[in-house]
């Protein structure tokens, strides 16, 4: 073999990993200088809490599996009657991921709202009014459903999670589960980019070609109470968009200098929205820094941050690292030598089979005690689906808690989290990989605060007005 | 309050009640950092100096003893009324006698506040600490430094620097210090690892030093003379010594050890080198391993357990060697063993350490396994005796990086780990037969 695990471990640590997720595929589509705000500068994007939103999000990953599909009917009128059945029929989930919710929430001492309970029905019958009323009309049942997976194209540098995959005979249709309000979706924003960039990867999925459309069938947000579909074909324009600002980001978290344009219209700095008085902060201290405007012990302190941020960015690269090493592998000498080989180094762990599930544990069986997992670790449990690339097939992030002998226990994410591997992945050969957590966000911001403290302190006022 | 500070802590304490700004303190190891910082904590509360402190650390276990330690100054009922412990619930040691929460006004309401670096987003940004007492160790990003600075800016400190003259500020420290923030940064610069990804960066503390006053302690009260002597002398610390109470401990076993052991168990002397010649083997994406150092630190550990019961603890620098000598402990039944990295053995300490040194080839490359900091952690965790498994001869040799790698003389430290252990204060011997068996 001419590339050893290794070297090639080796090799990567000087080059950039960096994998963008479609959501900030979407952030940089609606201004670069917004995806900048997050990355390199560190701007967090407020304190607001999506208990609700991840509650509605849980029921329909569930839901979807079950009575959903069980009570799908094609180009039905009849979405009222449906709907009501699938409410009826999702009750028992949205009890236990109310409870779980709430459990969760006061442990982690959250301020739980007191229509909680009523605003989780109502968001939740709505996404399924939406279903029922708009894409039941227009597709027929699908054959399988697969929920919150997440695809990794390393060739590409991008990763997404969808939030549902409808399978059909011979294609599939994408959904997004607008669940954090129950507005309609904005067909010109956010939202948009975001399902654009997400079609890409699941083309990937299936194809293993981003830009095969052949078995692309329909993309959709479902929002209360409807459906937003973009007209197909998506327009090249759009796409181009896509890659374009995939390209932009990626070469940003490289720590390159990209020139970052601001559209006509900026949603944050245009409506005087949350953020934009940091992002004018950053576009002025550019601009200052590039007309040789700033104090000299200012830019010795900033540049001691910017050097930082970047290192902080290559950690961030460094997480996706083993995704890449997998990747390149797979691509140089076939999946099961590849697969094999990473086996060897401990990078991936086969043979293990679900055994039994308590609360968020999950015991796992096989058949050595050979094994390189420890507690604590992270792992990406894998769902080897036939013909999809290893990285896009179905999977869930655990955590290692005890290895005994054959015997290997993981912690889950929440119950929500078991039930649906339970419905979509343990059923599958699994494949343990390495994982890593990326805390980039919650590094980068001390940077972003002392350097909006030093534009406090050593900026002149006269200066610092000239900001404003 | 039970407060037992030794001359040099009580200097410290005082030094930092009287003062102002960002300092460091540099302790050795076993010198009392989190004493020294607990105390502190305690005290300036106590004499109305500050109405809030923060008490941060990297790392989950060092912030766990830093509540104990507060908890052993005021006792367990004021600490109760004065601190508690927020972050993540799942880093929490049940045991502590200090409230655990992360609303926001249950920690307003306290004077005392220990968390993590990592956790220190969950406390409001809002809510603002007089003082702090950053415990370095594990710390390797400047981010995590500054994250505890920001909730103790006070934004009237930084609206009058900006009216005076604020051409002196030239660097992140003078600019916290002008800002208000109060801050005691405890750590060992020979223990901490650079906060960046060459191995000529500076580590935190050492970035602290370089801009602030400082102090240090140089007492031990956790290694005995042998043990001090060695680690003055290899980490260079100029003057590092045992406590007298301490000096001369040595370890006193419950029964006689099996003639095979004897000679490696020896408690009259402190450090034992046992010169095994096991073959390294390349493990996981960039890990090492040894099988038969794993197998000796497993039967050394269970002849130890028959014989005494001490606490033991093995360090090594690598984590497949970590998981292999859990499985051979394992596979023996001996679950209440802490294996270790280097970097997981920050803060911690035992009776009995074992320390396997794992790379052993004919190149002589010692590689990370070799680093000052590194090497300085493992030898620096025993309060009785230290035994230390590897290649006498690889470590006498040893380099960094290969000669031919680059102009840098790399030199591995080891060198002199070995030749200070063979000359002056440890026994180096051949392994028993049972130990290659």
């Amino acid at each position: 073999m001419s590339i050893s695990v290794r070297q090639l471990y080796r090799g990567l640590q000087k080059t950039q990993t960096h994998l963008v997720q479609s959501a900030e595929i979407a952030t940089a589509s609606v201004c670069q200088h917004l995806f900048k705000l997050s990355y390199p500068y560190g701007v967090s994007k407020g304190e607001r809490d999506y208990l609700i939103a991840n509650a509605v999000h849980d029921i329909m990953s569930l839901a979807i599996h079950g009575p959903v599909t069980e009570n799908w009917l094609f180009k039905t009128k009849q979405f009222k009657e449906i709907t009501e059945k699938i409410v009826s029929d999702s009750s028992s989930i949205v009890e236990n991921i109310l409870k779980e919710s709430k459990e969760n929430a006061t442990r982690e001492a959250r301020t739980i709202p007191e229509t909680f309970d009523q605003e989780v029905r109502d968001r939740f019958q709505g996404l399924v009014t939406g279903v029922a009323k708009h894409l039941m009309k227009k597709f027929e049942q699908p054959k399988r459903v697969i929920t919150e997976i997440t695809i990794t194209n390393p060739l590409r540098h991008q990763e997404g999670r969808i939030d549902a995959i409808l399978e059909f005979s011979n294609s599939y249709g994408i959904l997004d589960w607008k669940s954090y309000d129950m507005k309609k979706a904005n067909g010109s924003g956010n939202e948009r980019w975001q399902l654009i960039s997400n079609i890409l990867l699941s083309n990937y999925r299936y194809t293993r070609d981003e830009d095969d459309w052949s078995m692309f069938r329909f993309a959709s947000i479902v929002y209360h109470g409807g459906a937003y579909m973009p007209r197909l074909p998506i327009q090249e324009k759009h796409i181009a968009k896509i890659k374009d600002n995939r390209l932009f980001a990626y070469r940003t978290l490289c720590g390159e200098k990209v020139y970052a344009q601001k559209p006509k219209f900026c949603p944050v700095c245009d409506k005087n929205a949350e953020g934009c008085s940091d992002c004018r902060f950053y576009r002025e201290d550019s601009r200052m820094a590039f007309a040789g405007q700033l104090p000299d012990n200012y830019r010795k302190i900033t540049g001691q941050l910017f050097g930082n941020r970047y290192k902080v960015l290559e950690e961030r690269a460094e997480t996706h690292r083993h995704k890449h090493v997998a990747s390149t592998m797979i691509e140089a000498y076939g999946e099961e030598t590849a697969i094999d080989e990473l086996q060897k180094y401990g990078i991936i762990h086969t043979g293990y089979k679900f055994v039994s599930a308590d609360d968020t544990m999950v015991l796992f069986r096989k058949d050595d005690d050979e094994t390189f997992l420890e507690p604590k670790k992270i792992l990406r449990i894998i769902g080897k689906e036939e013909n999809i690339p290893l990285l896009s097939c179905v999977s869930e992030q655990a955590t290692v808690m005890r290895v005994e002998h054959c015997d290997l226990i993981l912690n889950f994410r929440s119950k929500a989290t078991v039930e649906r591997a339970k419905l979509q992945l343990f059923n599958l050969p699994l494949i343990m990989m390495r994982d890593e957590i990326n805390l980039t966000r919650r590094m980068l911001e001390p940077l972003h605060k002392f350097h909006r403290l030093a534009a406090d302190v050593l900026i002149r006022k006269e200066s610092y007005d000239d900001l404003k | 309050m039970s407060l037992c500070l030794d001359t040099e802590q009580l200097r410290v304490l005082k030094w930092r009640i009287n003062s102002r700004g960002i300092a460091a303190c540099i302790g050795p190891p076993g010198c009392g950092k989190t004493t020294t910082g607990s105390a502190l904590a305690v005290k300036l509360i106590a004499e109305g100096i500050a109405n809030k402190v923060l008490l941060v650390a990297y790392t989950n276990a060092a912030v766990n003893e830093f509540a104990w330690e507060i908890c052993n100054i005021m006792g367990p009922t004021a600490a109760r009324e004065y601190c508690i412990r927020t972050g993540n619930r799942a880093g929490i040691d049940c045991e502590l006698p200090v409230e655990f929460s992360i609303n926001a006004e249950d920690i307003r309401a306290k004077k005392i506040v220990l968390c993590t670096t990592l956790s220190l987003k969950r406390l409001s940004s809002y809510m603002r600490f007089d003082n702090m007492i950053i415990d370095e160790a594990g710390i390797e990003r400047l981010e995590h430094l500054l994250a505890p600075f920001v909730l103790g800016v006070n934004q009237l400190n930084a609206f009058q620097t900006n009216d005076r003259n604020c051409n002196s500020i030239n660097n992140i420290i003078d600019l916290a210090s002008s800002c208000g923030i109060v801050a005691t940064v405890i750590g060992d610069p020979k223990q901490s690892r650079p906060m960046g990804l060459e191995d000529r960066d500076r580590s935190a503390i050492e970035w602290a030093l370089k801009y602030s006053d400082s102090d240090t302690l140089r007492i031990t009260h956790r290694l005995p003379d042998k043990l001090s002597g060695l680690v003055d002398e290899f980490a260079q610390y100029g003057g590092l010594r045992s406590s007298p109470d301490i000096a001369s401990r040595r370890l006193i076993l419950d029964r006689i050890p099996d003639i095979a052991y004897r000679d490696v168990i020896q408690p009259e002397e402190v450090i034992t080198w046992v010169n095994i010649d096991g073959e390294e083997q390349p493990l996981g994406p960039s890990s090492w391993a040894n099988d038969s150092e794993a197998r000796a630190c497993a039967k050394i550990c269970r002849e130890l357990k028959s014989v005494t019961q001490k606490s033991i603890a093995i360090v090594t620098r690598f984590t497949e060697q970590r998981r292999l000598i859990r499985k051979y402990l394992q596979r023996m039944g001996i679950i209440d063993i802490k294996v270790n990295t280097t970097t997981g053995a920050l803060g911690t300490q035992a009776d009995i350490v074992l320390f396997s040194l794992v790379r052993n080839n004919p190149e002589r490359i010692v590689g990370a396994a070799g680093t000052l900091q590194d090497l300085n952690v493992a030898i620096s965790r025993s309060k009785e005796k230290l035994i230390i498994l590897g290649s006498h001869e690889m470590m006498l040799n040893g380099w960094s990086r290969s000669p031919g790698y680059s102009t840098y003389g790399y030199k591995s430290p080891t060198r002199r780990l070995a030749k200070l252990i063979q000359s002056k204060y440890g026994k180096l011997m051949d392994p028993p037969l049972v130990l290659c068996e």
